[in-house]
């Protein structure tokens, strides 16, 4: 693999981003308690550059960085990538490096692990010390993890797990968070530690190195402290906790240990959500209690505000999930010509561009992405054929309005894996996860004539003899047009 | 005086004359502000009624116009001793 040279951390993340104009340094002080939020939420809305915050009220020596990863230039930039790229670049960028051999991480010793810097034990152990923002208003706490990783192990199997599972904070050493059951840590919990009744080891790691936030919420197979080593290029530095046996990202700003209790559990939610709106009902969800907290000197919180696009929710989870779906169609032999989701889908809509070389090949790409374990995390899948360009929400648009049969073209799957974050769900759905899909087959039927009964597509690109497509670009400004983009 | 939030679903849940259980958290000032206790307790639709102040808010986070007011009898300490 070439070298790449991707931050290595959230500290040289924010100063790459500075550099490319990507971030703001914000010296005023800003309040925790809606503000911060407030300041995230708009940047998002408005595709602006990132907010960090480097003076929080009542936190002195604590700074806030929002919006990580909300743009594809700065998704770009965490990758050691010309911020530039366009998406599709970036996207051949991350099959390539998740493709490779996978790299192991390293552990090192505690003295070089800055997020060792300060330690919280016993009666000073307080996630009130922490500057834990409110992040909008009207949701039920301050949420401690938005853009983290909450680190696990299978006790029997070894997995590791970095999962991205809000964390809210409920009193000073106790965390509810939504993980769902059929998570890699939901699965954890529900095979070994809760019919056992023992308590898991965690650790959060929040402040990471954006390859690192990105692997925590990737949908990919591959372990994620190995994954972020494919995506960087080198070993992700790991260290061992205070007060148990797991491993965290030494460069992290901040960690929190603990145990999740399997025999009590304290209300979660609402919250703002990448749909954008606060659907999931409050409820009772995993509670973590914490034992222990290690931050680094000056440490930053990541502050992830979800809610109407464009978030990292909305655009990491659209570019991700879109990836690993084109990995798995590849895997199987299906002829894909690439899948996207288009972030303001909110990750609801998985579009396929595929080859329609056999009959019935919608179907069977639906039923792999709606079978796999991305599936909960969309309900729509679209299959347009190879001629249209996913990327381009009008030409995809146009097929579905044109070749998407309203009898024979809708396929309904009922009563799959849902969430309760989907805001169409019955309140019986949400409380369920029950879930329901759709596929849309925008194909034409392989069974018809292609001379005869396939329509003609009557476009500029498509009716025109190349001669003269190009004759009239040639002359475009000579007809008296301005110069088109 | 303390001021306190309570998320419900049904205002219902806020009935007045008995001794109830609710999580509330905390909107006094300061860095523990929306922490949460579990209480038994009592509320007032009247907002001078009881001790200290109680503001509710809806199942998506909707706050209510309806102020109360709100007794805190006792904490209830529901998790188990291990955890402590
Ligand atoms: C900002 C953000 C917040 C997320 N919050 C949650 C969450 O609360 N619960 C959850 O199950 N997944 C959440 N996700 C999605 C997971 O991170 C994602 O599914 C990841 O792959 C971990 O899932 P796994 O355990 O199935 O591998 C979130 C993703 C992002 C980007």
């Amino acid at each position: 693999m070439s070298k790449i040279s991707a931050p290595r951390s959230n500290r040289e993340f924010i100063e790459a981003c500075v550099k490319a104009g990507d971030a703001v340094r914000i010296k005023q002080e800003v309040d925790w308690e809606n503000e911060a939020g407030a300041i995230v939420r708009r940047a998002c809305e408005l595709g602006a550059a990132a907010p960090f915050m480097e003076k929080i009220k009542d936190y002195p020596g604590f700074s806030y960085f929002g919006a990580p990863l909300s743009t594809y230039r700065r998704m770009a930039i965490s990758l050691g990538m010309d911020p530039a790229s366009s998406l599709p670049e970036i996207g051949k960028e991350y099959l390539k490096r998740t493709n490779s051999e996978p790299i192991a991480p390293v552990v090192v010793d505690r003295k070089d692990a800055p997020c060792k810097e300060n330690i919280l034990l016993g009666k000073d152990v307080d996630l009130c010390r922490l500057p834990v923002p409110l992040v909008h208003d009207g949701d039920g706490g301050r949420y401690v993890g938005t853009w983290h990783a909450v680190v696990t192990k299978h006790p029997v199997r070894g997995d590791v797990n970095w999962g991205m599972y809000r964390q809210m904070m409920f009193d000073s050493r106790t965390m509810s968070g939504a993980v769902f059951p059929f998570s890699d840590l939901g699965k954890t919990l529900s095979d070994y530690y809760l019919p056992r009744g023992e308590s898991c080891p965690f650790a959060t790691a929040i402040g990471l190195s954006p390859l690192a936030a990105m692997a925590a919420c990737a949908p990919s197979p591959i372990p994620e402290p190995e994954l972020v080593g494919m995506l960087s290029g080198e070993p992700a530095r790991l260290v061992k906790c205070e007060t148990n046996d797991l491993e965290v990202p030494a460069d992290a700003e901040i960690i929190i240990e603990g145990e999740i209790c399997p025999d009590y559990k304290v209300e979660e939610g609402p919250f703002g959500e990448y749909t954008g709106y606060r659907t999931s009902p409050r409820d009772f969800r995993v509670t973590f209690r914490v034992n222990c907290i290690t931050y680094r000197n000056n440490a930053t919180m990541t502050i992830s505000n979800m809610g109407v696009p464009q978030d990292e929710g909305q655009l990491l989870r659209s570019f991700s999930l879109g990836l690993e779906l084109e990995k798995l169609l590849r895997s199987q032999g299906i002829p894909v010509t690439g899948v996207y989701m288009h972030p303001r889908s909110t990750h609801h809509m998985m579009i396929v561009g595929v080859k329609p070389t056999y009959s019935g090949i919608a179907q069977q790409i639906a039923q792999l992405a709606f079978g796999s374990k991305l599936g909960p995390w969309f309900h729509m899948v679209m299959v347009v054929d190879d001629q249209t360009d996913i990327y381009n929400w009008d030409e995809v648009y146009h097929a579905f309005c044109t070749r998407c049969h309203p009898e024979n073209g809708i396929h309904i799957y009922r009563n799959t894996t849902g969430t309760p974050l989907y805001p169409f769900a019955t309140p019986h759905e949400r409380k369920y996860s029950i879930g329901s899909k759709v596929l849309f087959d925008c194909l034409w039927p392989v069974d018809w004539d292609k001379t005869n009964d396939v329509p003609t597509l009557v476009s500029f690109k498509h009716v025109y003899p190349k001669d003269i497509q190009e004759r009239v670009l040639a002359n475009w400004t000579a007809y008296g047009y301005p110069q088109a983009k | 005086m303390n001021q306190w939030e309570v998320f419900v679903m049904d205002m219902a849940e806020l009935a007045e004359g008995k001794d109830l259980e609710l999580s509330i958290r905390t909107l006094n000032p300061g860095v523990h502000k929306y922490t949460y206790k579990h209480v038994k307790c009592q509320v007032s639709s009247n907002p001078e009624k009881l001790p200290d102040r109680l503001q509710v808010r809806m199942g998506r986070g909707q706050l209510s116009p309806a102020r109360f007011s709100i007794k805190v009898i006792e904490e209830i300490q529901r998790m188990p001793a291990k955890y402590a």
